[in-house]
């Protein structure tokens, strides 16, 4: 540890965060948080089910189930949840990813249990009927349709978990098969849920206004009696180092124009190498004053958009850089370009600038995430059911700003090489010889490069008020909340907060 | 399954509610006029900053839409002392953020940062909205850039419905306009922002907010020492012509060939947000359509499954307003998604609302109110508002009790007098063809448009003749419009056509005229190669639009008129 770390580490000190942990008898881990500051609680309960999970021939049943989730239990109707959660101004929503499917709510603190009681009867007595279970698949197909096959690059994105990962179980995607989804039989779908939406294999963390003791005879009263199940069959998501398929090319009927993807299978979360990476990451193609930004965007004018994210993983995880040339750029050079700039990282390591602005920007982010019950009950449910530790949530942070600027050199040197890499070239397909163009498009970037493949939330953005955007539970929600006034319907979405960066 | 368990049969009363404690905002108006607004809160070290400006597009200069947003952005692109770049890095150095920008009332510069970093936040803040340079360089980019915004945009059906829904419901009041042109931006040269700020961006319409852990004293110092010299200049004038009154129902569809869904927007005037019908109209919006529990969204998504929602907007603004009902619709149910809007805006203006649903919009909007102060931007937001928009500086503290005092009656007064489906307008983004006879049994009046915004009709009147010159408008991906003229010259056989534009002429040869379209391929000498390109055009009347596809490139759109 250098002398600069030190200090920032010495200086700044998170809030510490009130938690009380416990498990039920029936396997249910509790964590509690009270805040009293203002009347609002948020509910999260993260079953330990994701793609990861999934067996070949039964991808897409995580993401099913979370539609499956809202479609009612013994005692309330299907579609009420949202009802009970919208009319008591609360705002919810559910969402899937490789490592876990979650479900979330944010209520005023009075309300406190009728989030007990609309997560614990679906915990208990989901009803899965053939009905709910034909009508959520084709809801799925036309998600997908809508998100998937009708968006440009966004399949590419699907296509590089397959080309980074060998293992069946990381390599499929969110979504699934299709196919798999036509096949699912209803007691297959019944005993995926009797295995993992059980109380022992779920967290269930509560942040916000409410006494610690009334919260718990509550947990009690409205989890105690679920059922535990024998524990699901264990996981292996261990890899090979190298990449599947280190080259390919993507024919893309919907994109404007080239593109391509970058992905490097990088050292699970958690790990000395990921925090390391983590942060390189956030050099080269995290805000305006990053490299890639500084020297494409801005220097070259050679892209129209530069973007990369980290997917975050128990096992082996990626790192992931978009590019999104501008018409007539040479696609080779800006990629040349970019591995320069990465080897610049390997060889000489961050600036010492460089890495004061990353240690800031943690801790910024950090306190800023914090704000809000929702980001706090997100980030204890993640630890309590990824590392059994939910007190993460404040010495986390730590492990970051102890990465040092030759950690980042090393590891870039190490991970983020040619041979540990996946090229993926998306080239707009030809287009199908009919006569009604439709109307074309400027190049935009595909959705959220942090999730590159997670399917959208059940809920679509309203117009206002708007609802949590969960597709980033990593990173702190810094969208505004719900507001009774519309943010100035006549005009495209403007940019005059920090909120948007 | 678990033993029964008879508690479970009805969802829980909520546990009386916890009261909110609504912070203490405290102001001091400085000698200048500049009015600062501090709120302490010290849970996390933390600050929310906001200096807002009553100006907004609203104001712009005759002939430069755009303008107060363009010049918000270029405000941290340079000063007098620091590139864009130095402050750029100086602002990400403290992991901080700074940005700015303007909507149709008001301007704001907004920071957040660390509370250690406030002097430094502070003093970049002053710079930046004092002492701007508007670098040549900056503005010839934020130039580029918002042009190539605007393309997107205009591909995005969304802001389409939003460009005709203001233009058709505000007239000659500025909130008519919602977007530059290419042609305003070209106008927008330094001097003009330099003039503009000078004359706009001064103390008297400007709010300091200033929330989080910070202590008032200190701040309101700081500020002083910072802005003393920032001189007073002429309050703003607000004297907009009034929106249009409209009388009768009239669709107006923008025709987007080729469009999956259709965007509808069926639109009334409403109030400006300092109305005393402000609330009842908050309440009606909620029944009606403000969430994803709300009639129009059980109505259209539930019940029909015409869209994946449907919802009202309560666009009340400082000089005027509108109330929207809207949704993305499968094209093949636009007719069907029509009827249904039409019959939920009759109803609520007819029929007074169940008990149950105004107790549930009061129920949402209160449990809502205190989950929008959880965060400093939602609060910092909240204060904006009613500094920006006039609101009392009590709002807050009573807004529970506004919302608490409606009734039935309120709600139904309000419904009737600006819920207006006869006087409606329905504004449709869609593929013309495939949606005009949907739209037609609602409204007999249907004004058609191209996506430029240009008056056009869709039957093809057989009288024009094809043969002539056609002046198009060639579209890249990157934003430009190359001018080019198509000359169609009838042979014996047929047409013989002809592309000339600056990069040069193409001669086509003879083309095939089939059902007033051709497609043919031919080469084109680009930089001393030789290019396959094929070339596409349909007639309709006086109009045409096709796509020129060059080998190994995207397909590009164009759309133009006879000579």
């Amino acid at each position: 540890m250098n002398r600069e770390n030190k200090l920032v580490a010495d200086t700044f000190q998170l809030p510490p965060t009130p938690i009380e942990e416990f498990t039920l008898t029936n396997g249910l881990r509790v964590v509690l948080s009270p805040d009293r500051a203002i009347p609002v609680v948020s509910v999260a309960v993260y079953y330990d089910v994701g793609s990861r999970n999934e067996r070949e021939g039964r991808t897409g049943f995580a993401h099913l189930f979370e539609h499956m989730m809202f479609q009612g239990s013994e005692n309330v109707p299907k579609a009420a949840h949202f009802q009970y959660i919208f009319n008591a101004g609360g705002t919810m929503n559910g969402t899937t990813s490789t490592e876990r499917t979650n479900y979330f709510e944010t209520l005023p603190s009075n309300y406190l249990p009728l989030a007990f009681w609309l997560e614990s009867d679906r915990m208990r007595s989901l009803k899965v009927t053939q009905e709910n279970l034909d009508n959520q698949r084709h809801a799925v197909q036309e998600e997908k349709r809508l998100r998937y096959d009708n968006q440009p690059y966004v399949n590419a994105f699907l296509r590089m978990n397959e080309l980074i990962f060998k293992n069946a179980a990381n390599a499929h995607s969110t979504i699934g098969s299709m196919e798999d989804l036509d096949a699912a039989t209803i007691d297959d779908v019944r005993e995926f849920f009797r295995i993992y939406y059980a109380p022992n294999n779920a967290v269930l963390s509560v942040v916000g206004d409410f006494d610690s003791s009334e919260a718990r005879a509550l947990v009690d009263k409205y989890f105690g009696g679920i059922s535990s199940q024998p524990l699901p069959p264990p996981v292996d998501v261990s890899e090979p180092q190298d990449v599947s398929i280190p080259e390919e090319t993507f024919h893309d009927q919907l994109a404007p124009a080239p593109a391509f993807v970058l992905g490097w299978k990088i050292p699970p979360r958690r790990t000395p190498d990921f925090y390391a990476l983590s942060l390189a990451g956030s050099l080269l193609f995290e805000g305006d004053s990053s490299r890639l930004y500084q020297k494409l965007v801005k220097g070259d004018e050679s892209v129209v958009s530069i973007e990369g994210g980290v997917d975050e993983r128990r096992g082996p995880s990626a790192l992931y850089i978009f590019a999104l040339p501008k018409p007539g750029q040479e696609v080779n050079t800006i990629r040349r370009q970019i591995f320069e700039e990465i080897d610049r990282v390997a060889t000489d390591g961050p600036t010492e600038a460089e890495m004061e602005k990353l240690r800031n920007s943690l801790c910024n982010d950090a306190v800023r995430g914090r704000q809000s019950t929702m980001y706090r009950a997100q980030r204890l449910a993640e630890f309590a059911l990824y590392d059994s530790d939910a007190r993460l949530i404040d010495s986390e942070l730590d492990h970051y700003l102890n990465v040092t600027a030759a950690d980042i050199k090393q590891a870039v040197a190490r991970f983020l090489t040619g041979a540990n890499r996946v090229v993926l070239d998306i080239v707009p397909a030809p287009a199908a010889a009919d006569t009604e163009e439709p109307v074309s498009a400027t190049p935009q970037p595909p959705g959220d490069p942090h999730q590159p493949a997670s399917p959208a939330p059940l809920i679509p953005d309203m117009p206002s008020p708007e609802p949590p955007s969960p597709l980033n539970a990593e990173v702190p929600q810094l969208q505004s909340v719900p507001s009774e006034q519309p943010k100035d319907p006549a005009e495209p979405p403007r940019q005059t907060g920090p909120l948007h960066p | 399954m678990s033993q029964p368990e008879i508690f479970r049969s009805h969802a829980p009363a909520p546990l009386p509610p916890h009261s909110i404690a609504i912070p203490a905002a405290r102001e001091t108006v400085l000698a200048n006029g500049l009015s600062v607004v501090v709120v302490e809160d010290h849970r996390l070290p933390l600050v929310s900053y906001r200096l807002a400006f009553r100006v907004g597009g609203a104001f712009d200069p005759p002939g430069l839409p755009g303008l107060t947003d363009l010049l918000a952005g270029l405000l941290p692109e340079g000063t007098e002392s620091k590139t864009s770049r130095e402050l750029a890095d100086e602002v990400a150095r403290m992991g901080a953020s700074l940005s700015a920008g303007a909507n149709s009332d008001y301007t704001i510069v907004a920071a957040s940062a660390l509370s250690r970093f406030n002097d430094e936040i502070l003093g970049l803040m002053a710079e930046v909205v004092l002492q701007p340079s508007f670098p040549e360089n900056e503005v010839e980019l934020a130039k580029q850039n918002t042009k190539e915004s605007l393309r997107q945009q205009r591909a995005q059906p969304s802001f389409l419905a939003s460009e005709m829904v203001s233009r058709v419901m505000f007239g000659d009041h500025p909130y008519s306009v919602v977007a530059p042109t290419p042609e305003s931006i070209d106008r927008a040269t330094r001097d003009e922002f330099v003039k503009f700020h000078r004359a706009r961006f001064v103390p008297n319409s400007a709010v300091f907010i200033v929330v989080g852990d910070v202590k008032q004293e200190q701040i309101v110092k700081r500020v002083e020492s910072l802005f003393s010299t920032w001189e007073r200049g002429a309050d703003l004038v607000t004297n907009f012509p009034a929106p249009p009154v409209r009388t009768r129902r009239t669709a107006y569809l923008v025709d987007r060939r080729g469009s999956a869904q259709s965007n509808i927007v069926v639109a009334n005037s409403s109030i400006i947000r300092t109305s005393p019908d402000y609330f009842p109209m908050l309440l009606m919006h909620t029944v009606l359509g403000a969430n994803a529990s709300s009639r129009l969204f059980m109505n259209l998504r539930e019940e029909k499954g015409y869209t994946y929602g449907a919802y009202t907007n309560l666009d009340a603004r400082r000089t005027a307003g509108s109330f929207r009902a809207t949704a993305e619709v499968r094209t093949p149910v636009t007719g069907d998604s029509l009827k249904e809007f039409l019959y939920e805006l009759d109803r609520i203006s007819k029929e007074p609302v169940s008990e149950k649903e105004i107790n549930d919009a009061k129920s949402y909007l209160t449990g809502v109110f205190p989950i929008r102060l959880e965060t400093q931007e939602g609060l910092t937001d909240q204060l904006v508002q009613i500094k920006m928009l006039n609101l009392p500086d009590d709002y807050l503290q009573h807004y529970r009790d506004r919302v608490q005092a409606v009734t039935v009656a309120d709600i139904q007064r309000v419904a009737a007098k600006y819920v207006k489906p006869d006087e409606a307008a329905v504004i449709v983004v869609g593929d013309g063809a495939a949606v005009l006879d949907q739209i037609k049994p609602y409204c007999p009046d249907i004004e058609i448009y191209n996506t430029s915004g240009k008056r056009k009709s869709l039957d093809a009147p057989a009288t024009t003749d094809i043969e002539g010159t056609w002046s198009i408008e060639v579209e890249t991906p990157l934003g430009q419009s190359i001018p080019a003229t198509l000359t169609l010259t009838r042979e014996s056989q047929g047409f013989v056509a002809k592309i000339v534009s600056e990069m040069g002429t193409a001669d086509l040869g003879a083309v095939n005229v089939n059902d007033n379209s051709f497609r043919t391929t031919t080469f084109l000498e680009m930089d001393g190669h030789s290019v396959e390109a094929e070339i596409f055009a349909r007639f309709h009347g006086d109009q045409t639009e096709g796509t020129l596809k060059l080998q190994n490139s995207p397909s590009l759109p164009f759309t133009g008129s006879k000579d």
